[in-house]
């Protein structure tokens, strides 16, 4: 398993997307902090200049290559027959892009605090109370944490479509789909009225976790779920995603 | 060590789905002996390789030295050495890195790199590689690692004369240390040269399981002969009933002809030039063996 984990970092280590993106990661922050000038700071703050839907385009390019390219330079029966068990070979890339994940939340966080000092210096006082009557250092972090959680849902979603579908190019639209239109999704599926107590529990609610811990009050009506509740909920829906993705994997023709 | 059996496949049968595509299987790879894997397209060569990597459904038993082989248990193939299809290759990574990525040893890695001539490129994005070169890449990341058992699915494919002889080189000298090989190409003539046994498949049946030397003993059960008069010896072996082709200045004839068309010949007043059994041909022998097979 750790020989799989090291080789699946070295290729990541050594795909320029891995380092473009961190890159492309801090203009778009950049510019978003120009966008959101009248916007609360301490909310900007929070939720990191609203990298969460950049990280997340990001691992959804990178995670739907990490199986594709394995597939289109018949690299999948070595590794297959390299490692000893095809589960090594799933887990490890979910292991692998997770880490990434962790990567660019600190870099995130990073850039964050380069940004507030530097060219937009905001005078925001860190230990100020915000959100939760948490200081705004709390509010970052936590939301960096919750934002994990939701990213590593839309991997293991990204996972699930890579082991049903082949091309790429499908993967990434689906899963973008999922990851920017999921709100409206989850809405039209919440529209009966009746079955709400039962279709709030859809994975496309789940979505809204990192949204929801910044902006509650508005949330909150469309989710009809607390935080708690979304981050249950989007453990749950990771876990079954990896395993039904694991399943297709193992099943699938090489 | 060199009469152990590297590689055991026991009455395999592959599936997929209700579709079997390889039927009781079933073959030794001794250590240090070098099986060549031949028949026709889709008779099922590449499916066998992929079966023993563990890469599919399988009933029977594969193991390699002494260790089983399941399609969810590969600890078998630690040492176990690869080319399928393709050289998987990842091209935004150099040749290096390639090695890297599987190398154990980089000593090892350094002298597959210097007896393979990949010294000039070996640092350049693979994804630049011609087809030669990536399957010169594709051969060394298959040998790294002092493999025990190494599976080549058509691994002459697109390399130039001089990387085909450095190619069968290093076979050979991985053989003569103890390596046990299965090899599959199209090339049978390239073939000829490196193996020590012959596994012949179609439909998904092994057909034929020999040494080489006994295999190239079929092909000396025929004979060609040429006359002083051709034309009037074919009208002797037509009257006579005795099968025979026509080559362009010699007559094919079976052995077990052979007596009796000394004697026809000799009493018609045809004088015999020269009888001499033919050379083994691998294509020959193997197309009459299929032939034969298919009646």
């Amino acid at each position: 398993m750790i020989y799989s984990i090291k080789q699946e970092l070295y290729k990541l280590v050594h795909r320029k997307i891995t380092w473009i993106a961190a890159i492309i990661l801090f203009f778009l922050m950049l510019i978003t902090g120009f966008a959101l000038a009248d916007e609360s700071k301490k909310l900007i703050l929070t939720l990191t200049f609203d990298s969460s839907d950049f990280i997340m385009f990001i691992l959804v390019i990178v995670g739907a290559t990490c199986f594709s390219m394995e597939f289109q330079n018949n690299t999948i029966l070595t590794l297959l027959y390299k490692s000893s068990n095809k589960i090594y070979v799933y887990l490890s890339k979910y292991i692998v892009l997770f880490l990434y994940d962790i990567f660019l939340h600190l870099l995130v966080l990073f850039y964050t605090i380069c940004l507030r000092y530097t060219i937009f210096n905001y005078q925001v006082n860190w230990s100020a109370s915000y959100l939760y009557h948490q200081p705004v250092w709390l509010n970052m972090i936590t939301a960096s944490l919750i934002d994990l959680v939701t990213t590593m849902l839309i991997i293991a979603t990204v996972f699930l479509l890579s082991c049903l579908i082949n091309s790429s190019a499908i993967v990434i639209t689906a899963s973008l789909l999922v990851t920017f239109m999921g709100q409206s999704i989850s809405s039209d599926l919440m529209n009966g009225g009746k079955l709400v107590n039962i279709m709030k529990w859809n994975p496309f609610n789940m979505v809204d976790l990192t949204r929801q811990y910044g902006n509650y009050g508005m949330y909150v009506l469309t989710t009809h779920l607390n935080n708690q509740e979304l981050l249950v909920g989007s453990l749950i829906y990771i876990f079954i995603f990896i395993i039904a993705g694991y399943f297709i994997f193992r099943r699938k023709r090489f | 060590m060199r009469s152990s059996i590297a590689l055991h496949v026991d009455d395999v049968c592959t599936y997929v789905g209700k579709t079997v595509l390889v039927n009781n299987a079933t073959f030794d790879v001794k250590a240090g002996e070098i099986i060549g894997l031949i028949g026709p397209n889709g008779a099922g060569k590449t499916t066998i390789m992929k079966t023993i990597l563990g890469l599919m459904k399988f009933k029977g038993k594969i193991e390699v030295n002494g260790k089983n082989v399941s399609e969810n248990d590969h600890h078998a193939l630690t040492r176990v050495g690869a080319l399928i299809e393709h050289p998987a290759i990842y091209p935004f990574l150099t040749g290096m890195q390639n090695l890297t990525l599987y190398a154990h040893d980089q000593k090892d890695m350094a002298n597959l790199i210097s007896e393979l001539q990949m010294d000039s490129y070996i640092n350049n994005k693979a994804k630049g590689y011609s087809l030669g070169m990536k399957q010169k890449l594709g051969i060394a990341i298959a040998l790294l690692n002092q493999p025990q058992v190494v599976i080549l699915d058509e691994p002459m494919n697109g390399l130039d004369i001089e990387s085909t002889i450095r190619v069968r080189k290093l076979i050979k000298r991985y053989s003569d240390q103890g390596t046990a090989f299965l090899i599959s190409s199209h090339i049978l003539s390239e073939l000829q040269k490196v193996m020590t046994r012959v596994v012949l498949i179609s439909g998904g049946q092994i057909i034929l399981n020999k040494e080489v030397a006994e295999f190239e003993k079929i092909s000396h059960q025929k004979y060609h002969l040429t006359t002083e008069n051709n034309k009037l010896a074919k009208k002797i072996f037509a009257a006579y009933q005795i099968t025979f082709t026509e080559n362009e200045n010699y007559l094919i004839v079976s052995q077990n002809d052979i007596y009796k068309i000394e004697d026809l010949l000799f009493n018609e007043g045809v004088h015999l030039k020269e009888i001499l059994p033919l050379e083994a041909n691998l294509e020959r022998i193997v197309v009459d063996v299929l032939e034969k097979k298919r009646g």
